[in-house]
């Protein structure tokens, strides 16, 4: 957010250099008022940003231009009282202006790095996919795991921590569903990542890029029944683990019904431009 | 609905009588309608161009009735006193908004109930003789509210304090230097960070009720040969001497919706824009219900009120106050973050 934010810096300054320099063009060919002509003439410098030529940087912002609002930000659908949430959001953006959180997704690999107590060093660096995103407001939360000596590790991490000190994303991808817990009960491989894993520059074109890789399951029993239509699971190669017949057996759960629910409908798109467009406004001030 | 039935009964009443072309009169038809009920709506016998009239400018009037009682100070208050140790302030009318986390200087999460004042005004004042011959009392309202639905007698309260009706009313009992003029607005800033209060509500109904969920009882085993016997009380007292089942023995009943107060609850922030109260830990009621807010009564907590401001917080008297204030242990959004040392 931030960085978009920066990029929007960039936008509006080279937009007002461009404006200045149509205003001398007119004083100079007007010549009538001389007074904030020296002052014009300071101006710019003082606007010239400072130095920051990191490459890491520019691939984030190109990628950020994307209109992208965390998840967080909207609202459940609720009768608590909608000021209620704007109170938080102040606290989120206030936040989000120390700290950049960048854009990222359940299926992205995210480096977090946050002050630890027992840590030696003080400090704990934790390279992970992240295979859930919960929570609204300040509370917001997300989970990486990763695979550790051969042992599955998965730390929830709070976004609004003061003790989280930078949240990086080495690669920005999505999968094939919103939620990954399903890789706890998949083979060991699809969740092991590299902890000195360096940032991969991403695709700088609008759309996020889907990993759409289907993963191969453990034996059973496995933590949930994934292959439930309840959890609309995408990313399973239920081939393997199943028989057709199973398969078959399965859609008795099913309730096709839901959808056409209109009760449950929740349609945020507007709800989504007003607080995108307010967060805007807020983190450029 | 009940207005909008009656008013349809009553045009139709009309227009029989005009049909028949004043065979009837009008009044018979009417007052034959009517039998069921003693009182009128307000808007009974007015066109809706009236009522829409009618409904404006009460609100203009209650607008201007309180930005009037913004300064208090301007209409001769009633005399200020210094805060003594064991006198009591009033407290605060709240809504309550919902809960979020909020992480201390040392990284700590807590979590806190926000509570919002909405349109907060001492009501009434009532003397040692009038209350209950040991100590005065204030009665303070909170959230306007619309007139039309209350009788005049409910609403004579309101307007000798020349405040608009409010929901909710509570009475606090003051110590008698702590007396506040009837109209005086009130405010989140009364309370201030690090100081402790105590919280009263009408906790959520929770309906008829077993003894498992009521008291905590332990029930029965699952399986070992239990017949229909898992959630059931057990025995419910002594046999043969007393001969009888005590009075109060904990059994099923209706449990919730009564007036619950947590005590001792700390105020991590105060946010004097919005009047919003950040109070630590959970607080009984649900959601948007109206609470009462007073200093906490617990003797191990009273040393946190020191120098409150007193008898109120006036907006004139502390001009200069920030939008938020912090307890010194909260961390503030706009800080960096943390390091462990």
């Amino acid at each position: 957010m931030a960085a978009c934010a920066k990029g929007l810096d960039k936008l509006i300054f080279s937009l007002r250099s461009l404006r200045n320099l149509q205003l001398r063009n007119e004083r100079g060919l007007s010549t009538s008022v001389c007074r904030p002509s020296p002052r014009e003439d300071n101006d710019p410098p003082k606007f010239t940003p400072p130095p920051k030529p990191v490459v890491i940087d520019k691939t984030q912002t190109v990628a950020s231009m994307r209109k992208f609002l965390s998840p967080e930000f909207i609202p459940p659908r609720q009768r608590t009282d909608p000021f209620k949430f704007s109170m938080e959001r102040k606290d989120m953006v206030r936040r989000r202006k120390v700290l950049n959180i960048p854009e990222f997704y359940a299926g992205s690999i995210l480096a977090v790095t946050m002050a630890d107590p027992n840590a030696s060093g003080k400090m704990n660096r934790f390279v992970g996919i992240c295979i859930q995103r919960g929570g609204k407001g300040l509370g917001a939360t997300f989970v990486l795991r990763n695979i550790i000596d051969n042992q599955g590790v998965e730390i929830c991490y709070e976004m609004y921590s003061p003790r989280i000190q930078s949240v990086e994303v080495l690669k920005l991808e999505k999968r094939l569903d919103d939620n990954l817990m399903y890789l706890r009960d998949a083979l060991p491989e699809y969740s092991t990542v590299d902890p000195d894993m360096k940032p991969e520059s991403c695709s700088t074109s609008g759309e996020v890029p889907v990993n759409k890789i289907k993963v191969r399951m453990l034996p059973k029993p496995w933590s949930k029944h994934w292959e439930r239509p309840r959890f609309g699971i995408q990313g399973i190669r239920f081939d393997l683990c199943m028989t057709p017949r199973q398969m078959e057996f399965v859609q008795k759960w099913a309730q096709p019904w839901q959808e056409y629910d209109m009760l449950k409908e929740y349609d945020t798109s507007r709800l989504e431009e007003q607080i995108f467009s307010e967060v805007q406004r807020e983190m450029s001030k | 609905m009940a207005a909008w039935t009656c008013r349809f009964l009553l045009q139709r009443g009309t227009r029989l009588v005009s049909l028949r072309a004043a065979a009837e009169s009008p009044v018979q038809s009417v007052g034959f309608i009517r039998t069921v009920k003693t009182t009128t709506w307000f808007e009974e016998h007015l066109t809706e161009d009236n009522q829409e009239y009618m409904r404006k400018s009460v609100a203009e009037e209650y607008r201007r009735q309180t930005a009037e009682k913004l300064n208090p100070l301007k209409d001769e208050p009633w005399q200020q006193h210094e805060w003594t140790e064991g006198s009591r302030r009033v407290g605060l009318v709240a809504v309550k908004l919902g809960m979020a986390p909020i992480w201390t200087k040392t990284g700590e999460r807590h979590v806190v109930t926000m509570l919002q004042v909405q349109d907060c005004h001492v009501i009434n004042y009532l003397s040692k003789e009038e209350y209950d011959g040991h100590t005065a009392a204030l009665l303070v309202g909170g959230k306007n509210t619309s007139p039309f639905h209350k009788s005049e007698s409910q609403v004579e309260m309101f307007t000798n304090a020349g405040v608009p009706p409010k929901q909710k009313v509570v009475t606090f009992k003051v110590s008698d230097n702590a007396l506040i003029k009837p109209g005086t607005p009130l405010y989140a800033a009364h309370f201030r960070p690090g100081q402790y209060v105590d919280v009263t509500a009408k906790s959520i109904g929770k309906g008829f009720q077993g003894v498992m969920k009521r008291w905590g009882f332990k029930g029965q085993p699952a399986s070992h040969g239990q017949t229909k016997t898992h959630r059931r009380p057990g025995a419910s007292g002594p046999g043969g001497d007393p001969a009888k089942v005590f009075k109060g023995k904990k059994m099923p009943g209706k449990m919730g919706n009564v007036f619950v107060t947590s005590y001792g609850l700390k105020i991590w922030r105060v946010n004097t824009k919005f009047n919003v109260l950040y109070v630590n830990g959970s607080v009984p009621g649900h959601r948007n219900c109206l609470l009462k807010i007073r200093d906490t009564v617990l003797p191990t907590r009273s040393s946190t009120l020191l120098n409150p401001p007193f008898p109120t917080y006036f907006t004139e008297k502390e001009a200069d106050l920030e939008e938020d204030l912090y307890d010194e242990n909260l961390f503030v959004h706009t800080e960096p973050s943390l390091t462990m040392t």
